[in-house]
């Protein structure tokens, strides 16, 4: 009950701001050049998916997205896994890191245009390297923090290092994981439509920044609409995965 | 676990090699001396308690046993083998159940924990888990999350887990500490038996005075500062034990102020 309660105030939030939107837009108080009523962004994204090549276009950018999320779990799992199981690679490792960390991805694409031309698997390196550190981070700290009576409980029962990584690390970073790459999938998202901006690469980025530098005003809402959209559903997806597969947090009696 | 009996059974060879000995131990940890000149041995198949104050190395003498921790000085041997770290032949109950289960396996699946370490094939595994689990009372829970059980259902699993490397030495320290009168008498009587069952040789710390004697063979009693054998009493009680007979037994008593003497003594 309180639950439906939370949900209809939600919705009734968003239509709400769908009314601003409409009231600011239809009272002539902004130009629609700078923005267009709601009804005119539905209609042309609308257009755009069925007739023009939107739908195109934000599948290209949704796999990009997409690779490069899977580059950055992969490569933050596998390295957070190293880096979490050995204290020695932790103390090696842990100031380049440091150093790297603050870096927005964006500065690196011109460096990654200087040093490997306009690729798309430039572009992909940069948007796994952007995103890797949410996954990275938590995938260290979740490995490391393996609670001391089940790694004596590993040595008595002689484990090995790889099932120990296995069935005592990863269990134990999964949670970390899963949220690490929750907020990953939303630096990919970002990475990629700031790269795709820049790179001037297919897709919902360089088709944004075209329609705002000629004024085409509702291509660029629907634009962002979309972005909104996609983003809201990576979300939802992956809190179904969460639950999926960390059962036993969920697990009460 | 008849075969394990006979597999197990002492024979006449066996009986002079005791399952733990302790020559002159010394252990320094952190420029403290823990442990001083501490020699015991516990016979194949005996129940051995220890007890004494906090401090005196109880918990560290059990380290000692599975190889975790190595003596300054001194040897430890386990079956005739001088000890060079953890085997699968040892297994230890730890008191802190809530942190020595895995809390994403199942009770099932901490039980096959042990199993995969032991190299059970991947098809046994599970019939061989729901067996240990029944053995020790928890027909049905296999597939409950530590989280959903009580404690003395989570100690259970973990004595289970224990059970499924068929240990010839079984290491408990403080297992039932934690938990409730009822739930520590029940759990009593039943590790008694299983070790009884499976032939082990059964290494019991505890605080619990009266628990040592009823549980026990031989008691061990230590002191501290540093932690070092101070009296070692024969339980002549006969089995199996019986929670209200064995305690009223005049025996019973007598030990019980023999061993409150020592410990009021060492105080």
């Amino acid at each position: 009950m309180n639950n439906w309660l939370l949900r209809a105030g939600s919705i009734l939030l968003t239509s709400v701001v769908l009314l601003l939107w409409q009231l600011v837009t239809a009272t002539g108080l902004v130009r629609p050049i700078f923005m267009p009523t709601p009804a005119a962004t539905f209609v042309d994204l609308w257009r755009g998916l069925t007739q023009g090549d939107l739908l195109a276009l934000t599948m290209s950018t949704m796999q990009r997205m997409i690779f490069g999320w899977l580059l950055a779990s992969l490569g933050g799992v596998l390295l957070g896994a190293l880096i979490g199981l050995s204290s020695r690679a932790r103390y090696w490792l842990s100031p380049t890191l440091e150093l790297l960390r603050p870096l927005p991805a964006s500065t690196l694409l011109p460096v990654g245009i200087a040093l490997f031309g306009l690729h798309p698997q430039m572009l992909l390196g940069i948007i796994a390297f952007g995103a890797i550190w949410p996954v990275l981070l938590p995938t260290i700290h979740g490995f490391s923090s393996i609670e001391p009576r089940l790694r004596e409980v590993a040595k008595t029962l002689r484990i090995g290092p790889l099932a120990f990584a296995l069935k005592f690390g990863l269990p134990n970073a999964l949670p970390d994981i899963i949220a690490g790459m929750r907020l990953s999938l939303t630096a990919c998202l970002i990475i990629t439509v700031v790269g795709e901006m820049i790179t001037a690469q297919q897709g919902l980025g360089s088709t944004i920044i075209m329609a705002a530098r000629s004024f085409r005003s509702t291509d660029l809402y629907a634009g962002i609409v979309l972005l909104g959209v996609v983003g809201a559903a990576n979300n939802a997806l992956l809190g179904l995965l969460e639950i999926g597969l960390t059962p036993w947090r969920t697990a009460r009696t | 676990m008849n075969q394990m009996t006979s597999r197990f059974a002492p024979s006449a060879a066996a009986c002079a090699v005791p399952a733990i000995a302790f020559d002159k131990i010394r252990l320094d940890l952190g420029g403290k001396c823990v442990v001083d000149d501490l020699s015991f041995s516990v016979a194949p198949g005996e129940f051995a308690c220890v007890v004494g104050p906090s401090g005196c190395g109880k918990t560290t003498l059990l380290r000692l046993v599975t190889g975790l921790l190595s003596p300054t000085r001194g040897t430890v041997h386990r079956l005739g083998a001088f000890v060079g770290g953890p085997s699968p032949d040892v297994a230890i109950v730890f008191q802190d159940y809530g942190r020595a289960l895995l809390p994403w396996r199942t009770a099932a699946g901490n039980v096959a924990l042990a199993l995969e370490a032991m190299g059970t094939p991947r098809l046994e595994r599970a019939a061989r888990a729901a067996a240990l689990l029944d053995k020790v009372g928890l027909a049905g829970h296999g597939d409950k999350y530590p989280a959903q059980m009580s404690g003395g259902m989570q100690q259970r699993v973990q004595i289970a887990r224990c059970l499924a490397q068929e240990p010839r030495i079984l290491l408990m320290d403080e297992p039932f500490g934690a938990l409730d009168a009822l739930t520590r008498q029940a759990l009593q009587d039943e590790i008694a038996m299983l070790v009884r069952d499976s032939g082990a040789t059964a290494l019991f710390v505890t605080h619990d005075l009266d628990e040592a004697i009823y549980l026990g063979d031989r008691v061990f009693a230590l002191q501290a500062n540093p932690g070092r054998l101070a009296q070692v009493i024969d339980v002549a009680l006969p089995r199996p034990r019986d929670q209200l007979g064995t305690r009223e037994q005049p025996e019973f008593l007598r030990l019980r102020h023999v061993l409150f003497d020592h410990v009021q003594n060492t105080h």
